[in-house]
Formats: C-alpha cells, sequence, structure tokens
C-alpha cells in the first residue's frame, strides 16, 4: 500500500487540471466591504469577453453572492458530461453560489468554505479560457485564502478601495496578507471616485490623495472609477454599453489589465 | 453524468499518485462516495471500470463503498441520519434543480458542502448543524506494486 488519499487532494488535482486550460486569472479583493468589488468583477469580465478574450467569471462570495443580480443571471444550472455550464451571458460565462443556494443563506463554517469553493471550481466546465476573474468576498478569511492557494500559480490580485480612509486602512491589511502569500499585485482600483456632472467633477466621498492613498495601500492606483447612481438602479449592463465616463474608465482599467 | 465525472476526477488522482510513488501497476482502488451526495453507486461502479484501462489501472480491484451520512445539531445537539434529511431535501424549490440529460438533481448532488441551506435540525429548526461524515467522495485506499 503506498497511499491513503484525502478528499483535497482529489479535488486539488481536478483544479490544476483546470487551470492548465485558463490563462489567467485576476482575483478581484479588497478585505472591506461595499467598495464595489462585485460591481468591478463584473465590469472587467463583460469587457474582456466583449472584446474577444474567452473569459469566465467566478463569485466565491459564499454568504453574499451579488454577481448574479449585477449580470440578471439566475437558476437553474445544467450539467453535461463535461461538467456543470457555466451561465452564459454572451460569451462571458459565469459560476456562483446563488445558482445553487438561490434565496436560501448558506450558514457553513470555516474549512468547508474552502472545499465548497475547490469543488465549484473543479466541477464547472470552463473549457479554454484567457481570462478568470474571481469575485472575493470582504475579510480574508477562509475563501479569500482558499483562492491564493487555488491559484496561486497564476493569479493576480486587483485590489478596489474608495477614496474612505476607512476603506484604504483595511485594504492596506489586504495589500500585506497578499504580499505574504506571494499574490502578485495587478493594481489598484480608486471606486467611486468621483461624479462627473458635465464638465464639473464631484467628489461626494472626498477627494482622494493618491500619493497618500498609495502610501498607505501600498500599491499603485491604475484606474479611477467613477460613481454612477444609475448603477444602483439595475442599468449596470447598458451603462457599459454606452459610451460614457464610466465605460470609459473600464474599459482603460481592462485595457491595462490584458496589456500585461 | 455527475458519476462519470467523479469517476474521472479519481482515476486522474489515482494516476497522478501512483505516478508519484513510481508504481508499475495499480492493485486495488478503494473509493467511498457520501450518503448525501445521493450518486448513483452502479453508474459510478460502471463509469470507473470502464475508465480503468492500460496497464497501470487495468487488472486494478475496485472496491466502492456508501459513507453513511451523520448530522447533528450545534444548537440543540440532536443527532439525525439521511432518512429524515431526505424528506427536508424533497422541499428544495423546483427552480434550484440542476438539470442533466436524464433528469435532475439536487444542489448537493454536486456541491454536498451546501447542506445548511437546505438542511435544519429536525427539532430546533437551526441551520447550525454539522455533517460528521458521509459528504464527499474520498479514494480511502490505494494498493501498488
Amino acid at each position: 500500500m503506498i497511499a491513503v488519499k484525502d478528499k483535497a487532494s482529489y479535488v486539488f488535482e481536478a483544479v490544476r487540471k483546470k487551470l492548465n486550460h485558463i490563462g489567467d486569472v485576476i482575483l478581484v479583493g479588497s478585505g472591506k466591504g461595499g467598495v464595489g468589488k462585485s460591481m468591478i468583477a463584473s465590469a472587467i469580465a463583460i469587457t474582456l469577453s466583449k472584446q474577444g478574450h474567452r473569459t469566465g467569471l467566478l463569485d466565491i462570495d459564499v454568504h453574499g453572492p451579488s454577481i448574479p443580480n449585477y449580470l440578471g443571471l439566475s437558476p437553474p444550472l445544467r450539467s453535461t458530461e463535461k461538467g456543470l455550464e457555466p451561465k452564459r451571458l454572451g460569451r462571458l460565462g459565469t459560476m456562483s453560489i446563488a445558482f445553487f443556494a438561490g434565496d436560501n443563506p448558506v450558514p457553513i463554517r470555516g474549512v468547508e468554505k474552502g472545499d465548497l469553493i475547490a469543488h465549484l471550481m473543479a466541477l464547472t466546465n470552463w473549457g479554454e479560457l484567457d481570462y478568470l476573474v474571481v469575485d472575493l468576498p470582504p475579510g480574508m478569511g477562509d475563501e479569500v485564502l482558499c483562492a491564493f492557494s487555488l491559484f496561486s500559480t497564476r493569479c493576480r490580485l486587483l485590489l478596489v478601495t474608495t477614496p474612505s480612509k476607512h476603506a484604504s486602512s483595511v485594504v492596506s491589511l489586504m495589500c500585506k496578507l497578499a504580499g505574504r502569500e506571494r499574490i502578485p499585485l495587478a493594481g489598484v482600483v480608486l471606486n467611486m471616485s468621483y461624479m462627473q456632472s458635465g464638465r464639473r467633477r464631484i467628489y461626494p466621498l472626498g477627494r482622494a490623495d493618491r500619493v497618500r492613498l498609495e502610501k498607505a495601500v501600498g500599491a499603485k492606483i491604475i484606474a479611477e472609477i467613477p460613481l454612477d447612481p444609475r448603477i444602483s438602479e439595475g442599468l449596470f449592463q447598458v451603462i457599459l454599453k454606452k459610451n460614457n465616463e464610466f465605460a470609459r474608465a473600464i474599459r482603460d482599467l481592462t485595457g491595462k489589465l490584458a496589456e500585461v | 453524468m455527475h458519476e462519470l465525472s467523479i469517476a474521472q476526477n479519481v482515476i486522474d488522482s489515482v494516476l497522478s499518485e501512483a505516478k508519484k510513488n513510481d508504481a508499475k501497476k495499480v492493485l486495488v482502488i478503494e473509493v467511498s462516495i457520501g450518503e448525501l451526495m445521493q450518486l448513483d453507486k452502479d453508474a459510478f461502479v460502471y463509469s470507473l471500470s470502464l475508465l480503468r484501462r492500460g496497464p497501470m489501472l487495468g487488472a486494478a480491484k475496485l472496491e466502492v463503498k456508501i459513507e453513511k451520512a451523520a448530522f447533528s445539531c450545534r444548537k440543540c445537539s440532536r443527532s439525525w441520519s439521511m432518512d429524515e434529511t431526505l424528506k427536508q431535501l424533497q422541499e428544495v424549490e423546483k427552480g434550484l434543480l440542476i438539470r442533466e440529460s436524464d433528469g435532475t438533481e439536487l444542489p448537493l448532488h454536486f456541491l454536498p458542502q451546501l447542506y445548511p441551506a437546505f438542511v435544519h435540525c429536525p427539532d430546533c429548526g437551526s441551520s447550525d448543524i454539522l455533517l460528521k461524515d458521509g459528504q464527499s467522495v474520498q479514494i480511502t485506499k490505494l494498493v501498488v506494486e
């Protein structure tokens, strides 16, 4: 007898196989809740797929998945001989815990969350992808550590913050954690940075001092995304399609991510 | 259908482990399947048999066991088995059932870790429950030469 294997090794083997068919994994995180991670992750994924990149979007927020709401996607899922089919929006494939649990709360603890995320990744038929965008939940607990561990061989972390000092102080902790776990940074997105009103810019959350913020967080700001109140009215995809300040900022950000 | 993809993952894992240990031949593959997943044991064994080919795996003896699920409530300490859970699972919304070519399956068939979303204590109703065993597929023994 040479080995007694455990469930983790069997799942990690399956995830490793999936990753062989994925070019680049972009983790979108913050540590802080309410800074717009899911919106940024969705916007990047939609824009990458519209630019012709084969793109997947994985929502690993176990307790409060919001990607399906942004994209207007809902259960049921379909399973084929190749695995669970991600929900399609054009050429973008999306997978979320919400497609399994629906409106039921998911009160699971500790290591079971990591196990759940690993299985979700392993069972999904992503096919060949240029990019997999992963929406991380708030905090630096099981889900985030699991993502760092699963994707460490080919991921970058895109940090999302707002001009608020409270947000940037938590984001700086996330930045430190990424450094310790040797996760490379793709940069910082300053979300809700301003509102455009004609030619005038308004700063509803205060004007960010970029130098101070970059110093506080410990990474470079690569994009400033305006606050557009229509996003919370459910017009997210419509706004993204049009030529406006928000859509341009997202395209600019996506271009920078795809350059690497 | 999910049985085939799990069987493929098990075989991949066995091959990887055998390679790591410089094995020439796998003699025994013992797998336990968690009761909560409600996998079709016959279909799973058949899938493993189909995938068990080549000089490394062709002669391997397959042993597949069902691991019973055992639930307990963290709040009131009540314990219960799969029979009581099955009644609760009949109440899962139809819109959440996952579609396959030959029917539908419960979400727990694919992600058994989600059990607290669908299972609750039969006495106090709490979702803060513990599943001791029976929620995963595990390779429990691998014998090679």
